[in-house]
């Protein structure tokens, strides 16, 4: 069984940053792991959920953390850099 | 049931409704001096930003405005972007503030929004949106107006070339105001933050800036109001105290009655001096001056004058500018001058409060600062300044002679008796060099004469204004039973 990605996505609310971001999170993650890979891809609106955000220790959005597997990864903005975003949350290669 | 008639809302014109109330309010800063100088506090519901380089006392400053709050019941929110949460309750800790407490009670709440190295930015769009909705949640569970930002500048570390973070800031400031939290945001000096994203000109409505100067090695911090949106401040730049007795800020207000000239006196202690100014010492809230050289007996004089004021049911504050509390004790005891009797700590009457002056780090500023604080924080009837000299190093006797003429007024003003002591030097040919004559009301002199083998001491009053003066030069002993003025001719 391949790897399972466990990716939460931190929002604050429905802007054109945050819709830009889920658009470039799936179709990177597609691309990355292939169709097979699993992954489980979560999308937290912390406008509706501060205290995940202090949590977190969240100051900017969108940003995405890869919970697994480890390590812990970041990456800030609308992840629309493809290549800096597979290097940042480390999954270039992990590939099957 | 008749519908009562509402008065009509009083008009207002376009462009008003923005400008903040002149009578919107203020909240105090909990630091008496401060709240002085801003008219009553902190712009109430406003954002506030004090600006100063490192080591200029801004966290300090803001723990206290943020403690003194919680102290007074109402809970507060401490944001940091710079120190760990635990460094910054610790530092309120050492300013005598039960920070972590307040936390563990729920009335208080650290966020800690130190940027995360870690975090790795891919993409243009970044928004504080989360800032806000982190403070705005801790703000809303605690019912709390009162924020503490502290060191905003730190942000950028985190938004590092974006260009959008000057207008996302505009927004976090508008957010405060419709918040209506009373809010301190500390910034540093060495990245030009506040500037380059407009801090000050636009955002914020009340600027405070902090400065340290350095003059013959001593240091002076500096408080100056820059800007005070919808108040008047003044713009001198305060001089102010922090150590581990908190923050002090002169000026401060008086707290009793001003003027009025009191006919009652004090005495001497000594008899026999008393006899020269017509049966008693000087007048209740009058400035006392005894200048000699060294050891013409003038410690003894002021522990005989605060002796006999404590007898007679006095406070008495014995500022000590050369010898520690213990000497004083020691050596004053061989004089026949008992003043344990008077000391809290010794089980007497509480009468009589010591302070050593004796750090020589200080500047004149901070010098002044620390006696008036000890005044402000005792009250007493009496100040003992042994010797005042001591203020006047050799690099700055004007300053020396300002800054008695301040504390002689100050002490006017509050209605205490000072009594200063003054070290004449031996080439000075009993000239005042401190040339403070103008401002006391009674000068006693005393000398040293060493002829025909023997060293005898001589005492006259210069001036006693309001009392009858002895125009004699009369000899005194120090004897084991206290000082006696030698009588008749």
């Amino acid at each position: 069984m391949a790897d399972n990605y466990v990716l939460h996505l931190y929002i604050a609310g429905r802007t054109p940053a945050a819709e830009r971001a889920i658009e470039n999170l799936k179709e990177l993650l597609k691309e990355a792991s292939g169709e097979a890979a699993a992954y489980e891809l979560k999308v937290i609106d912390i406008l509706e959920n501060p205290q995940l955000a202090e949590d977190q220790r969240i100051l900017a959005t969108p940003v995405v953390i890869k919970q697994l597997p480890p390590p812990v990864r970041r990456v800030v903005g609308d992840l629309s850099e493809q290549e800096k975003v597979l290097v940042g949350l480390d999954l270039k290669g992990d590939a099957p | 049931m008749a519908q009562e008639e509402k008065p009509a809302d009083p008009e207002v014109l376009p462009g008003q409704a923005a400008q903040p109330r002149p009578d919107a309010g203020t909240t105090p800063t909990g630091i008496a001096g401060l709240d002085f100088v801003l008219e009553g506090g902190l712009p109430r519901g406003q954002p506030t930003l004090m600006r100063g380089g490192p080591g200029t006392g801004k966290t300090a400053i803001a723990l206290t405005f943020l403690c003194r709050g919680l102290a007074r019941g109402e809970p507060g929110v401490l944001v940091t972007f710079d120190e760990g949460p635990e460094a910054l309750i610790r530092h309120a800790e050492s300013l005598g503030f039960p920070l972590g407490e307040h936390i563990d009670a729920g009335q208080a709440r650290v966020l800690d929004m130190r940027p995360s190295r870690a975090d790795l930015v891919a993409g243009e769009i970044v928004e504080l949106t989360a800032v806000l909705a982190r403070l705005g949640h801790a703000l809303d569970q605690l019912d709390a107006h009162l924020l503490v930002i502290d060191a905003i500048d730190g942000m950028e570390e985190s938004f590092d070339a974006q260009t959008g973070l000057r207008a996302e800031l505009t927004r976090v400031f508008d957010w405060i105001r419709e918040r209506d939290a009373t809010t301190v945001i500390t910034s540093g000096e060495q990245t030009d933050f506040s500037r380059r994203y407009g801090l000050e000109e636009y955002i914020a409505d009340c600027v405070i800036l902090l400065s340290q100067e350095i003059e013959h090695r001593r240091m002076t911090r500096l408080l100056r109001i820059l800007k005070r949106r919808g108040g008047g401040h003044g713009t001198n730049e305060f001089p102010f105290l922090l150590d581990e007795e908190g923050i002090f800020i002169a000026p401060v207000t008086g707290t009793r009655l001003e003027g009025g000239a009191p006919t009652d006196r004090h005495s001497t202690g000594v008899s026999g001096l008393d006899a020269m100014m017509g049966g008693a010492g000087p007048y209740r809230g009058s400035a006392l001056m005894l200048s000699g050289q060294s050891g013409t007996g003038k410690t003894t004089f002021a522990a005989a004058f605060a002796d006999a004021a404590c007898r007679a049911g006095d406070q008495v504050l014995y500022l000590s500018f050369e010898e520690a509390t213990k000497e004083i004790l020691r050596n004053q005891r061989a004089a026949g001058i008992d003043l344990l009797e008077h000391l809290a700590e010794e089980g007497g009457s509480g009468r009589l409060i010591f302070h050593p002056l004796l750090a020589v780090q200080l500047g004149w500023e901070a010098h002044l600062l620390r006696v008036m604080r000890s005044v402000q924080t005792s009250q007493p009837d009496i100040v003992i300044l042994d010797p005042a000299s001591a203020l006047a190093d050799r690099h700055s006797v004007q300053y020396g002679k300002e800054m008695l003429l301040r504390l002689f007024y100050m002490l006017k003003r509050e209605g205490v008796t000072a009594f200063a002591t003054e070290l004449l030097p031996d080439y000075s040919d009993g000239m005042s060099t401190m040339d403070v004559s103008s401002i006391v009301d009674t000068w006693i002199k005393l000398r040293r004469d060493e002829r025909g083998g023997q060293l005898h001491r001589l005492l006259n009053v210069v001036k006693a204004r309001g009392l009858p003066t002895s125009e004699r030069i009369q000899e005194f002993y120090i004897r084991k039973d206290g000082i006696h003025v030698q009588e008749g001719p």
